[in-house]
């Protein structure tokens, strides 16, 4: 080990290689050999290249390396290559660094009057590569579709060291197979991001906040399928109950976010929209924030509250579709009790999705049961498992596994990437 | 040739009507849009997903490979039977299984044609986005193949963009269902958005969760007319940067402007160097803003002139030269050759300028139509294919137009896909690394190389 060291140490630098008090850039119980810093894609072919050879475990991240499965390993901490290298105004893209902090890319993009629509996953030490290693559908998903179609290139180090770069300034390119958005949820599996090429939008010509206070969870999703028939489908449309909604403000049932972003006219009329069902809906408050200063700040602690649902290890996420919400939140108190007193549960009415804090190993199967006979299911990887399982089709479990685990080992025959993440 | 145990198999599998071996039978499945032939020795037309199972084990077993066909308007060869193999024909798998408004989601088999799923959806207020050029013939398993795009695309997205989830039939002959009902239900890594374009080399799509949405309430339509194309592309990028991303941005070029004068007098000046079609969608209150804006954009780009519809009928006989592009220009030659290179808008004019180059430097003659709002180029080349010269010629400057898009920092192909036309060039896009990253996913689903061997990568 001490070899592969001396090794890094000589391609990024003694300075940026940390062996002791590491803890400040890792999550997770197990001990990486080293955190290491690399300053370009050069450093980064580097240091992989030498854990290849060496047959040493390597996870990558922002600011903070999740530890599991890589004791002995190489944490790799992208926070030196935090540069955005072009703005392209008329092609609408920029080049920006992977480790580039999120929410500081969107606020630099913001002063030029432009656009990044994609949630910070965790707004405190989230960079622009895990943005696209998650690969979320966040809250604005709906109207701005999810992070992954705002990747439109970008130039990564497979697990075997080689420099790869794939897409263009294109919106549009159907040239092969489509490994632009594949890496967006691939966690770095595929590889460490170096230079992420993003589509951006104009800035919106105008913005609101509708936030009420309104007596329940389910109160607030018939208030949501109100609005949607209506026709109207803010940017986010979110409630959180009592414990997470106090989080922003005090309230005394849960609370409403709604943001309304597009043209100002349009942006006028649907806030009065929402916030009138939302006073049929019985809210005890509603305010509609027109104030730049005042938005910012609420987009801002719902970000925070964002990073926290994020990070809760004990959480389901799942989906019903729009329509379905008010339904599954009265199943949902059937499986992990009271909702409103559960110490988090987020309904984002436009996705038909909840997130609710609860152990997963406890309550998933139930929830995911209750959600197919919703026409939905849980999310993501352990959702595609379980709804194998609740049709007892093993055959389908074992063949989607086979072919992640086939895409897996073709790009890291060693299986040195991200450890802790099991297909 | 098929020996008569092989074809009682399939009869037995898909039904005695719906296995085709004679020659005469075969014939009309064995070409596509590209004027090219394959050849094949059958074709089987599945009714459901287990059929399609049945039929892709027994083929393997066979050692027959199996090229998947919606209605074979494909433009980049992807569905051309190759030698000695099946085509399997999705015709008979066509229900619109399920419409959930509310969910904003529909289920459809793969050889529902794109309009019928419009159709329909428009009985209720609601659409599909994607709308390919050949959306009134071509199936959404074929969208899916290629993942097509559309006028529509530069403010929605592509097909790729409205899949939730795809019940799938891989080269092993198990199904699996990637995705969901939603964005949030792959199982971590986005299978499918790999299958989507993937041209039907690693999986037989037998159903899609296809995401709708509600009809915009309000549109506006707009003509400007400039003197060059050079003008119409300022306007282009000036209408973006003014923070509008209309729905669709068409262009037409002197030529094509002519040619559908010729063919149905749409009323264009036959003057003009280039036309641009705007359309904006949105809240009604939003869109008169919008409108003026672009006016302004189009009058600083010295735009000829600028006419906003107010009509229904004034919409439709502003879209009607677009509507009749292609075809129009049988009147200048029986043939032509549609590309399908896409640039950075900024670099745009450059393209139109090297377009101009090739027609000079291969003695060709070219129209252009384009969606010059994502930068996506069709340059019709015009040829007669009974003469040999011009088909050589044809060739070349449809390599040399690809040529001039990788430079230019763009793609071969924004949305008619690989096939085999585009192959050769795919080396030189992507580099030797990225053309191993492709085998890595081929081999990843069919190392036997069985599903349409020979498309978009050799293994």
């Amino acid at each position: 080990m001490s070899d592969i060291i001396a090794k890094i140490k000589g391609i990024v630098g003694d300075a940026n290689v940390v062996t002791a008090d590491m803890p400040q850039y890792l999550k997770g119980n197990e001990q990486p050999a080293a955190v290491v810093f690399p300053g370009s894609t050069e450093d980064v072919v580097g240091i992989v290249k030498a854990a290849y050879d060496a047959d040493v475990k390597v996870n990558v991240g922002g600011n903070v390396v999740e530890t599991k499965g890589l004791s002995g390993g190489i944490a790799v901490v992208m926070s030196r290559m935090n540069q955005i290298e072009e703005v392209d105004p008329e092609n609408l893209t920029c080049w920006v660094q992977a480790g580039m902090n999120h929410q500081e890319f969107v606020e630099k993009l913001s002063e030029k009057k432009l656009n990044f629509p994609p949630e910070p996953y965790a707004v405190s030490t989230s960079s622009i590569g895990g943005c696209f290693s998650i690969g979320d559908v966040d809250s604005k998903a709906f109207n701005y579709l999810p992070t992954r179609t705002f990747i439109l290139a970008y130039e990564s180090v497979l697990p075997t060291g080689e420099v790869y770069k794939v897409g263009t300034k294109c919106i549009k390119c159907v040239s092969g197979y489509d490994m632009i958005h594949f890496i967006a949820g691939s966690r770095a599996t595929f590889g460490i991001l170096t230079r992420v090429l993003v589509k951006l939008l104009p800035a919106p010509q105008a913005a609101k906040a509708v936030v009420a206070d309104v007596p329940s969870l389910a109160a607030a999703a018939k208030a949501f399928k109100a609005i949607q028939k209506r026709k109207v489908f803010p940017t986010r449309l979110n409630a959180l109950n009592k414990a997470l909604g106090n989080e922003v403000m005090e309230t005394s049932g849960c609370l409403v976010l709604v943001d309304i972003e597009g043209f100002p006219v349009s942006t006028a009329q649907y806030a009065k929209e929402v916030e009138a069902e939302l006073k049929i809906a019985g809210a005890s408050f509603t305010k509609v924030i027109e104030d730049k200063a005042e938005y910012d700040e609420l987009w801002s602690k719902w970000l925070k509250v964002r990073e926290k649902i994020n990070l809760e290890e004990n959480k389901v996420k799942f989906t019903v579709g729009p329509a379905k919400v008010v339904n599954a939140l009265g199943s949902l108190s059937g499986i992990v009790s009271n909702i409103e007193e559960n110490p988090g549960v987020l309904v984002e009415g436009l996705n038909g999705k909840i997130t609710v804090f609860t152990d997963p190993d406890a309550n998933a199967a139930a929830i995911n049961n209750m959600a197919m006979g919703l026409g939905g299911n849980v999310s993501g990887l352990l959702g595609s498992q379980l709804r194998c399982k609740a049709y007892n089709d093993n055959e389908m479990l074992e063949e989607i596994s086979r072919v992640l685990n086939s895409i897996r080992s073709e790009f890291d025959p060693k299986g040195i990437m991200a450890p802790g993440i099991k297909l | 040739m098929l020996s008569q145990s092989v074809i009682t198999k399939l009869k037995s599998i898909c039904g005695e009507k719906d296995v085709i071996t004679s020659k005469i039978g075969m014939y009309a499945y064995g070409y596509d849009g590209t004027m090219l032939e394959g050849s094949h020795v059958g074709i089987v037309f599945p009714e459901s997903t287990q059929e399609v199972v049945d039929l892709v084990n027994f083929c393997r077993e066979q050692g027959i490979a199996i090229v998947p066909r919606g209605a074979g308007t494909n433009v980049s060869g992807g569905t051309l039977p190759s030698d000695g193999s099946i085509v399997m024909n999705f015709a008979r798998m066509k229900k619109l299984l399920e419409i959930d408004l509310e969910n904003y989601v529909a289920i459809v088999e793969p050889g529902v044609v794109n309009w019928d799923i419009q159709e329909t959806l428009a009985k209720y207020g609601y659409y599909y986005p994607p709308d390919p050029a050949s959306w009134k013939a071509s199936t959404l398993g074929g969208n899916l193949g290629e993942s097509s795009g559309g006028p529509k695309c530069f403010k929605y997205g592509v097909t790729r963009d409205f899949i939730y989830g795809l019940e799938v039939v891989l080269p092993t002959g198990k199904v699996i269902w990637v995705g969901g009902r939603d964005f949030s239900s792959e199982p971590m890594y986005d299978l499918t958005r790999i299958l989507v374009g993937s041209e039907g080399t690693i999986g037989f799509i037998t159903k899609a969760a296809i995401r709708i949405q509600p009809i915009p309430e309000a549109k506006r339509t707009m003509l400007a007319i400039f003197n060059t194309p050079e003008d119409a592309s300022q306007a282009v990028a000036d209408i973006v940067s003014a923070g509008i991303i209309p729905t669709t941005l068409e262009m037409m070029d002197n030529l094509i402007i002519n040619t559908t004068e010729d063919h149905c007098g749409a009323g264009n000046p036959r003057d003009a160097g280039a036309l641009l079609i705007i359309e904006v969608d949105g809240h009604p209150g939003d869109l008169e803003a919008q409108v003026e804006t672009i006016g302004e954009v189009a009058k600083k780009a010295n735009s000829k002139d600028f006419k906003v519809a107010t009509s229904a009928a004034e919409v439709d006989k502003i879209w009607l030269a677009r509507r009749v592009a292609f075809g129009s220009v049988a009147r200048v030659k029986p043939n032509y050759g549609v590309n399908d290179i896409t640039v950075p808008r900024s670099n745009f004019p450059k393209a139109i300028a090297a377009i101009e180059k090739v027609k000079k430097d291969f003695g060709v003659t070219i129209g252009t139509v384009a969606h010059a709002g994502d930068g996506n180029l069709h340059p019709l080349i015009l040829f007669d294919q009974r003469n040999k010269d011009e088909v050589d010629s044809l060739h070349a400057a449809e390599m040399e137009l690809c040529r001039i898009a990788i430079d230019l920092e763009g793609t071969i192909s924004g949305e008619h896909g690989i096939g085999i036309l585009k192959k050769a060039l795919l080396p030189k896009e992507f580099g030797p690394v990225g053309m191993d990253v492709f085998k890595k996913v081929k081999r990843s689903f069919d190392p036997q190389n069985q599903f349409n061997p020979g498309k978009l990568i050799d293994l």
